[in-house]
């Protein structure tokens, strides 16, 4: 049964990244929207444990969100849009959202 | 916003008809609000709204149906400790109206 | 039959209304016979501590709230290992019948329910 993450809060700013990271199974997914897209923060070690993920691990982050925030995403990341993110929910077989 | 005179007290109660200050209450408080629910309380009631207060010193709210009727089997013995005998006891709605009687705020999570 | 939700709690008790919020839909899921269960991460394990003064803050008890929890049908209850360990926390502070989880047990817990829900 695999999950999908969904996060939108600074990982620089509370513990919900570090706490996810550790709760993902191998065929989870996790999508960065909101502040949480500065986890892709370049040199950060946000940025690094997320490259580092196995890739089994879908990481996708939403377009408009990195966009105005002038984000450069490393290649692991898939950016994708609102219709994407109603499809990737359904892909998964629960959606958990870090309020 | 109501009153309910008690012995000379005024005593507020809440648009639902449940105490306002949860300090208010008395057995004679009890009495007068089951009297304006058309209820005389035998033993059995008085047995049930003591437990009742217990149940809130403990836990600080008001239990829906199902707690309250697991909660009431546990102190007082499955007689009394099923849903049949406390809707009998208390016109069908137990976790509202004994919770009233008690003095006890309304419980949520309650249809 | 209803669908198993796991709610997760992770604010601690006094810091917002999110520690209040995820004991309110576990008593209403309880209370309607929904198979759930809590698990307490991160500062959400402050809510175990036992002998907390709630009045002191002016705010309703929460830890005697989370007592009823059995009552309301509420019997799975877990808790952070690591959680518990970061913050200096130890079993005989806690005042809640928790089941400690490490990393792994959690993921498995994760995959084990139909609903998932993070506060």
């Amino acid at each position: 049964m695999s999950t999908l993450h969904i996060l939108t809060h600074s990982p620089f700013a509370d513990s919900r990244l570090a706490s996810c990271l550790r709760l993902l199974s191998a065929d989870d997914g996790l999508l960065l929207c909101g502040d949480a897209v500065y986890a892709l923060q370049n040199g950060t070690r946000t940025c690094e444990a997320l490259e580092l993920m196995p890739s089994s691990i879908g990481l996708y982050a939403l377009q408009e969100d990195v966009q105005a925030r002038a984000l450069q995403v490393p290649e692991r990341v898939q950016c994708i849009d609102y219709p994407q993110f109603v499809a990737l929910t359904l892909q998964h077989a629960k959606v958990n959202s870090w309020l | 916003m109501t009153e309910l005179l008690v012995d000379g007290r005024r005593i507020a109660l809440d648009q639902d008809g449940y105490l306002c200050e949860l300090t208010d209450w008395a057995p004679a408080v009890a009495m007068a609000l089951a009297q304006a629910e058309g209820l005389s309380l035998t033993p059995a009631h008085w047995a049930v709204l003591d437990a009742l207060r217990e149940f809130y010193a403990e836990f600080q709210l008001s239990p829906a149906t199902r707690p309250l009727v697991k909660y009431i089997a546990l102190k007082l013995g499955p007689e009394t400790g099923n849903s049949a005998c406390l809707n009998q006891l208390f016109k069908g709605t137990p976790a509202k109206l004994a919770a009233k009687l008690a003095g006890l705020p309304k419980p949520t999570n309650c249809i | 039959m209803a669908q198993s939700l796991l709610l997760i709690s992770r604010q601690a008790p006094w810091s917002g209304p999110g520690a209040r919020e995820a004991l309110d839909i576990a008593l209403a899921g309880g209370a309607f016979d929904l198979p759930l269960a809590l698990l307490f991460l991160d500062d959400g394990v402050f809510q175990l501590r036992k002998d907390q003064q709630a009045v002191l803050l002016q705010q309703k008890d929460l830890a005697a709230n989370l007592q009823a929890l059995p009552l309301f049908g509420v019997e799975e209850l877990y808790a952070c290992q690591r959680s518990l360990v970061e913050r200096g926390l130890v079993a005989d502070q806690l005042g809640l019948p928790v089941s400690v989880l490490d990393d792994d047990a959690l993921r498995a817990l994760l995959g084990r329910f139909d609903q998932v829900m993070t506060i």
